[in-house]
């Protein structure tokens, strides 16, 4: 029963965290149609810019916010830098191909993660650092026997809860929300409503971004810092945005949840080895059966 | 008032306008008519700022407009119904209203839900589905949805691309009056590209032919109407 | 059913064989040229560059011509590599039987990859095959005993045979590496250059541009797609077990980073070209050698000097595609329709 409990608190835990990242890559592929490849360099560049504001003395809550505003930012040079003047290209040859517009931004993203570590390399080094946590990592102690469950996961769960609901009615009930909606759904309907569809492009890219170094912050401390730690978060991500359905928010949390526990147990009852392949089936078995995830939508492009 | 004056628009090597040159009157329903792809709809997307022409110049309120992004443009008085998925289909009824009057909120915060109101008293039947996905109305009642977006933005130019496309004509009927009675009580100037001709000269005060991007003429809509020849050889009747 | 003609169709059409032919003794000729001038360290690059052409052409393939998009070409180059070094290191059969061997393997990989991919597109290809590349340092931890994890199987290339050394003299490491990659590409340069002006290459292109289209022609697209995967995996997989040949096969020969260091190749070169493939590979490969040269210009410590390299491909990848995403070779090519 222990384990049992140790593996279903640690998988809801890590779980926010995962679906954190699937909802970054939501709202960036809903909003500007691009599947972030780069968005966990992101996030560990932004982890670093805070690491190294707490090792000089700064509290970890002005890493913290600033690490967020970092990322914001990041996101949205990106989107102004490489992925706005990709999409004004003029159709070339190249272009007018189905599959090569959907791959070249993939392999844009590639580039900008490749940057983003070799750029870290460069800055801190490839040294691997510790990252502090604000609260404490050990179990809670309830009636003389440890539980599974730390203050710290209390605070990630909490952090995520905070931040889907603010992301819900962000995206709900405001004008912006709402222009970043019609947008990602009909671009050219909204410029017609006077919607600046350059500008809420850029704002899913800036979102997105606070939100998987929000990610980052929170993955950091059970782990190091490095500029590839972060690459195996992209790949959970990924498969819990997909598992949920990459269309969907909604879809992005319940795929990080599922996600988390999966890996959770996984750990706890076979072995840390097989997480990777438990991923890969999970991925695999998602993709066979409902490819656009468990809450995405038909699939329509059946000819 | 709109003038146009030599507009080219192209793609690739097809020419859709070729030296395009028009007015549309203040106050007064412009009809654009002609064949399919006679280049009706590309002209309104080159005035709304969805095409680039190559040549020419289209002046609104003593303006040139060419160039200008779309989003502006609207900013600039002038509302574009596209023919067709004019309205998103996930959103509702109410949010894709809301969606032309966004740019609003700051400047006329007042008049933005005044224009809600509005729009639900020309179309009740909107009111009545405020809360439901767009994608779950009727033909007709999707455009009706179409022109209260567009008109919430408070336009003086209303650009309307075959609204009777799809749509019985009872619909067609009830949708054209309404704009004929906004054109009439309000002063908002009209640009209305129909295939249905007859119906479209019914209601406009000027009438320009399309064919294969040039205007072959222009005259008041009674004139074009009764021109049999004319309607013959461009229009098929 | 719509069959594979790689050669048959190209023999209904004897020009095309005799282009490719032509490209082939060029190519084996320029080879044999620029690397009798070459010093060892730049001989055994070569021979490197001539192993990621290899490699880059399955990204061509399958990306450029039919439009899928992989991250896991480096994956099916290390199964490649896997099954060379096995069937060398366990059962002693020479490479020359073992490097096709080990095509075989690939290949079926690469069906199996297909018939996963079929359904997918864009970035839930892209994901996908990048979390199977990445699987591959778990499996081989998994199955420590057959694959010896993170260490790896060392790989014996062995010395040239007596006729060879009676003919060419003795040739030093370096060149018998070129010598040995060197016929493989060759094969490799004709099939490619055969493939992409057949008409299979054209249905591919055709599935690549107007996917719903190709298949309101009846193009059979889903086991089209696969086919493509199983082609571009043979090339891939021959790569992997050439590059295992140099000695070591093991998870640090094939990392992630190999799978994208093909794309990135093969979009820097040109993504739809086999002379985009080649170049992408040149400067691939001598990049970090030319960066280094005119880093020395500078004072730059060690950190810096390490991520260069690295930092300069990422960018020139970025500058490529938004810039000009035909690639170096793209726009001076003549149009294959």
């Amino acid at each position: 029963m222990d384990t049992f409990l140790a593996a279903l608190f640690s998988g809801t835990s890590r779980g926010a965290i995962y679906a954190l990242v699937a909802l970054g890559l939501v709202i960036v592929w809903r909003g500007a149609g691009v599947v972030n490849f780069a968005q966990m360099g992101q996030a560990m560049f932004s982890t670093y810019i805070a690491s190294t504001l707490i090792q000089n003395g700064n509290s970890y809550w002005v890493g913290f916010f600033v690490a967020l505003f970092a990322g914001a930012a990041l996101g949205a040079l990106l989107d102004v830098l490489v992925m706005r003047p990709l999409s004004n290209k003029k159709k070339t040859e190249l272009l007018s191909s189905e599959s090569m517009r959907a791959a070249i931004p993939v392999i844009a993203s590639l580039g900008i993660l490749g940057v983003l570590q070799a750029l870290a390399g460069i800055i801190w080094a490839a040294e691997e650092r510790g990252f502090p946590a604000p609260a404490a990592q050990e179990g809670f102690t309830v009636a003389g026997s440890v539980m599974p469950f730390t203050s710290f996961d209390v605070f990630v769960i909490s952090i995520v809860l905070i931040t889907l609901t603010m992301t819900t009615i962000f995206f709900k009930k405001t004008g912006v929300g709402l222009a970043m909606r019609a947008t990602a759904l009909n671009q050219e309907v909204a410029r017609l409503s006077g919607i600046r569809t350059n500008f809420t492009r850029t704002l899913s890219w800036a979102i997105s971004g606070a939100a998987s170094s929000l990610a980052g912050l929170l993955i950091t401390p059970t782990s190091n810092l490095s500029p590839n730690t972060l690459d195996l978060v992209l790949i959970i991500g990924f498969t819990a945005a997909v598992v949920g359905g990459l269309d969907s928010p909604a879809g992005a949390v319940l795929g990080g949840f599922i996600v988390g526990l999966v890996i959770s147990f996984v750990t706890f009852y076979l072995s840390p080895e097989d997480v990777f392949i438990s991923i890969l089936a999970v991925l695999l078995i998602v993709l066979i059966v409902k490819p656009r995830g468990i809450l995405g939508g038909k699939d329509s492009r059946r000819v | 008032m709109l003038k146009i004056e030599n507009l080219t628009t192209s793609f690739g090597s097809v020419i859709a306008l070729d030296g395009v040159s028009m007015t549309a009157q203040e106050s007064k329903i412009t009809t654009v008519i002609g064949a399919n792809g006679a280049g009706k709809s590309t002209l309104l997307r080159t005035i709304s700022g969805l095409e680039s022409p190559s040549a020419g110049s289209i002046t609104w309120d003593g303006r040139s407009i060419v160039g200008l992004k779309p989003e502006d443009i609207v900013r600039a008085g002038i509302a574009h119904v596209p023919e067709g998925h004019a309205v998103i289909s996930e959103l509702s009824v109410e949010e894709n209203i809301n969606m032309g009057s966004l740019f609003r909120r700051r400047s006329h915060k007042s008049d933005v839900a005044a224009s809600l109101d509005e729009m639900y008293q020309l179309f009740p039947r909107l009111q009545e589905r405020r809360k439901q996905l767009a994608g779950t109305l009727s033909g007709g009642e999707r455009q009706m949805l179409a022109i209260s977006r567009a008109l919430v933005s408070r336009p003086k130019l209303l650009l309307l691309d075959e609204p009777s496309l799809g749509l019985a004509p009872l619909v067609v009927e009830q949708i054209i009056d309404c704009v004929n009675t906004l054109c009439r009580s309000t002063g908002l100037t009209v640009l209305l590209v129909e295939q249905n001709a007859n119906t479209a000269l019914g209601v406009a005060d000027h009438g320009v032919l399309l064919a294969l991007g040039k205007v072959v003429a222009d005259r008041p809509a009674a004139e074009l109407k009764a021109d049999s020849s004319l309607r013959a050889a461009y229009l098929g009747y | 059913m719509e069959r594979i003609h790689v050669v048959s169709s190209a023999a209904k059409n004897p020009s095309i064989i005799r282009r490719s032919f032509r490209r082939t003794i060029f190519f084996i000729i320029a080879i044999l040229a620029i690397g009798s001038t070459f010093e060892p360290y730049n001989q055994a690059q070569l021979a490197v560059v001539l192993i990621y052409f290899i490699g880059v052409l399955s990204v061509t393939i399958l990306t450029g011509i039919s439009g899928q998009i992989s991250l896991g070409q480096g994956a099916l180059m290390a199964v490649g590599g896997y099954t060379t070094a096995l069937l060398m290191t366990n059962y002693s059969i020479s490479l020359w039987i073992a490097v096709p061997a080990s095509i075989v393997g690939a290949g079926i990989a690469g069906a199996l990859l297909g018939i996963a991919a079929a359904r997918l597109s864009g970035p839930y290809l892209a994901g996908t095959t990048l979390v199977i590349a990445l699987a591959i340092p778990t499996i081989a931890n998994r199955f420590m005993s057959v694959f010896k994890g993170d260490e790896g199987l060392p790989v014996d290339v062995g010395y040239p045979p007596s006729w060879f050394t009676s003919l060419f003299g003795e040739p030093t490491y370096e060149e018998w590496q070129l010598y040995v990659v060197l016929p493989f590409a060759a094969i490799a340069l004709f099939f490619a250059s055969n493939l992409l002006l057949s008409r299979t290459g054209r249905m591919w292109k055709s599935i690549r541009d107007h996917e719903t289209a190709a298949a309101l022609t009846g193009v059979n697209y889903s086991r089209q797609k696969i086919y493509v995967f199983i082609i571009a995996s043979i090339f891939a997989g021959l790569a992997g077990a050439l590059y295992g040949l140099r000695g070591l096969v093991g998870p640090s020969v094939y990392p992630v980073a190999l799978s994208l260091t093909l794309l990135t190749a093969a979009v820097l070169g040109g993504i739809r070209s086999i002379f985009g493939a080649f170049i992408g590979t040149v400067i691939v490969v001598f990049l970090p050698d030319w960066i280094d040269l005119v880093l020395d210009n500078f004072e730059l410590s060690e950190q810096v000097s390490n991520f260069m390299p690295a930092l300069i491909s990422s960018l020139l990848l970025i500058l490529t595609v938004v810039i000009n995403p035909a690639g170096v070779a793209g726009g001076h090519h003549h149009k294959h329709k």
